[in-house]
């Protein structure tokens, strides 16, 4: 039983996560709900904004557009993760284990693109790319691959995924170093005494033993891949018809609502994306907590 | 840092004070303690070496953009096209690139002007989310009251809603509040970080021992000095993680910035650079290609440079912590 005077105590905590609690209802919940209040309209030229109930998503679900950019940046994510995941992994253990010279410097050079804001990043990669002059371009034609471009429309997703990939995997590589680091030595150095092959014990014991980080990173990367946007855009400004309107659902959502003004159906798709990003990444904690991988 | 409220502790010689190199001579050894020896692990010949060629190559990749954005911020737009890319050719001129980004070019606007609006927003809104998020961190995690447990799911909630499907209601609502262009616009949502309180509740919750809250209360504190004087001062290395993460994400962020500013002057770096990069196909103007180079550096630099100061504070294991709740 806790004591009234320790009850009283405790209720004064509501004041230290009172300033956050106000802003996140000004700026999170209320815009939310905003949203979903203003997807039941719809603005016409003669009439005004009239009440159109669930039109704005059954326009959006009906939408070939929509879909094949959910369709894309599922496949983005589908290559994307696991192969940075893999890179990431492996340097992780490369460095925890201190099997390569320099690792420190290594480490901190890896780290690196995580400084760079995805927009620089983009651009510089879009230099590289370039289909004319870029540094890039110019090694694929030496390499015995004249005109390569790698902003058509069969190249362009595997772009990207190398832009991603450069800007992300230090940052991933660092979270599963961390968790390697935590390790109980006593564990590893049994299982050396017992000649224990070192892959075995990477695959064996070190990682079930991060495989929680590992899930949260899964987790993570496929949040933010799921909402691709400023790779795609900025490469559309660099290299103006590469990149479709719809190429990602952020994509056609500023699209939607920005260039061609049709805020109430744009609100109406952020809401379904919000939705589908929301049930995939529940379904993944549901099934990962029922197998009892997510503590 | 003095914690005023713990006892005095018990009259002990002085430690002659540890200078800088013995410091790092000591951090060294405990590392080099925690390590296994290399050689017990029985490997082939050549590992070591075939294992750092591997690094060194995903290094090489790495690094490639940023060597290739150090040589070209020296050249002439003609240069940068058509020489090699990773080599320097004459002219050079950094510097007179570097004095464009001071004026308005071509009318769309002024790097300079750029990045200071940047660093306002990354001071004001980082360093805003980083006390927010202290605060209601430590009261999450040492305090319980009716609603506690709500607030905490329902920042674990707000963790899954996309960015992209905040921004845009939080757009039509500026259009409706007259909020557009309004640097509180930008300042204001930037200040809300469930993953820094998420991560200040854990960290709170590892470095803040209850004894100590409880021996201060006796002594008769208020709860905002006990926060203020014992608390915070554990809580350094973990509130300069979340700092760290808030002004990342602050000077990085584009969507928003995008969507609520039509006027250039509002701009941060990321928006700014952006129009460029597209202002440069389409205008005629030869300097914008170098000052779109030489912007990006001059973006990447400070940020660069922030890491490499904090490296030694960095907390990367509070991600994972977390999960472990």
């Amino acid at each position: 039983m806790r004591s009234s005077w320790v009850h009283r105590r405790d209720r004064r905590g509501v004041w230290f996560v009172a300033p956050f609690l106000l802003g996140f209802l000004l700026f999170m919940v209320v815009p939310l709900g905003y949203a979903i209040y203003t997807s039941l309209y719809t603005s016409r030229i003669i009439g005004g904004t009239v009440f159109t109930g669930a039109s704005n998503y059954t326009q959006t679900l009906g939408s070939g557009l929509f879909w094949s950019g959910v369709i894309r940046v599922v496949i983005f994510a589908a290559i994307q993760i696991p192969v940075m995941l893999a890179i990431a992994f492996f340097f992780a253990c490369v460095f925890d284990l201190g099997v390569a010279k320099f690792g420190t410097a290594f480490r901190t050079i890896f780290f690196i693109p995580f400084a760079v804001p995805a927009v620089v990043g983009a651009v510089m990669w879009s230099f590289l790319l370039e289909p004319q002059f870029g540094p890039f371009t110019r090694l694929a034609s030496v390499l015995g691959f004249p005109n390569t471009n790698f902003f058509s429309p069969n190249l362009l997703l595997a772009s990207i995924i190398v832009i991603v990939i450069w800007e992300w995997t230090g940052y991933n590589m660092m979270i599963l170093y961390t968790a390697l680091k935590s390790v109980p030595r006593d564990v590893v150095e049994a299982a050396i005494l017992d000649d224990t092959p070192l892959w075995k014990i990477i695959v064996r014991i070190k990682l079930p033993l991060v495989r929680p980080a590992v899930v949260m990173l899964v987790f993570l990367n496929t949040i933010g891949a799921l909402q691709l946007f400023t790779e795609p855009q900025i490469l559309e400004y660099f290299e103006q018809g590469a990149v479709s309107v719809n190429y990602t659902p952020s994509y056609y959502i500023y699209q939607t609502a920005i260039a061609a003004d049709e805020t109430n159906l744009a609100a109406a798709m952020a809401v379904i994306l919000a939705v589908i990003i929301v049930v995939i990444s529940a379904l993944s904690l549901i099934v990962r907590r029922r197998r009892g991988e997510f503590a | 840092m003095t914690v005023s409220t713990a006892p005095p502790p018990p009259a002990a010689p002085p430690a002659p004070p540890e200078t800088r190199r013995q410091r790092r001579r000591r951090e060294r050894l405990v590392a080099r303690d925690s390590e296994i020896p290399v050689e017990l692990y029985g490997l082939p010949r050549g590992t070591i070496t075939l294992l750092t060629v591997l690094a060194f190559l995903f290094a090489l990749f790495t690094l490639i953009p940023i060597a290739w954005i150090l040589i070209n911020s020296t050249k002439t737009q003609a240069n940068i096209f058509e020489t090699f890319g990773f080599w320097f050719a004459s002219p050079f001129q950094f510097f007179h690139t570097f004095g464009l980004l001071f004026q308005n070019v071509d009318g769309y606007g002024t790097f300079i002007q750029w990045f200071g609006n940047t660093a306002l927003y990354a001071v004001l809104g980082g360093g805003g989310a980083t006390v927010l998020a202290a605060f209601a961190g430590y009261g999450l995690a040492r305090f319980r009251f009716r609603g506690s447990r709500m607030t905490f799911y329902a920042i674990i909630g707000a963790l899954l809603v996309p960015i992209t499907a905040l921004t845009v209601p939080l757009y039509l609502s500026y259009a409706k509040a007259h909020l557009i262009n309004s640097i509180w616009g930008m300042v204001l949502p930037s200040m809300i970080s469930p993953i820094g309180v998420y991560l200040m509740r854990t960290y709170a919750d590892i470095s803040v021992p209850r004894e100590l809250i409880d021996a201060a209360r006796i002594d008769g504190a208020g709860e905002l000095r006990i926060f203020l004087r014992v608390a915070l001062p554990l809580m350094v290395p973990g509130v300069l993680t979340v700092l760290l993460i808030n002004v990342v994400a602050v000077w990085n962020n584009y969507f928003l910035p995008l969507l609520i500013f039509n006027v250039n002057t509002k701009y941060p770096l990321t928006v700014g650079l952006g129009l460029w990069s597209n202002r440069a196909v389409n205008s005629g103007n030869a300097n914008l290609y170098p000052m779109l180079v030489v912007g990006g550096l001059v973006t990447i630099v400070p940020l660069i440079a922030l890491f490499l100061i904090l490296q030694r504070y960095w907390r990367g294991g509070m991600l994972l912590g977390s999960i472990a709740n």
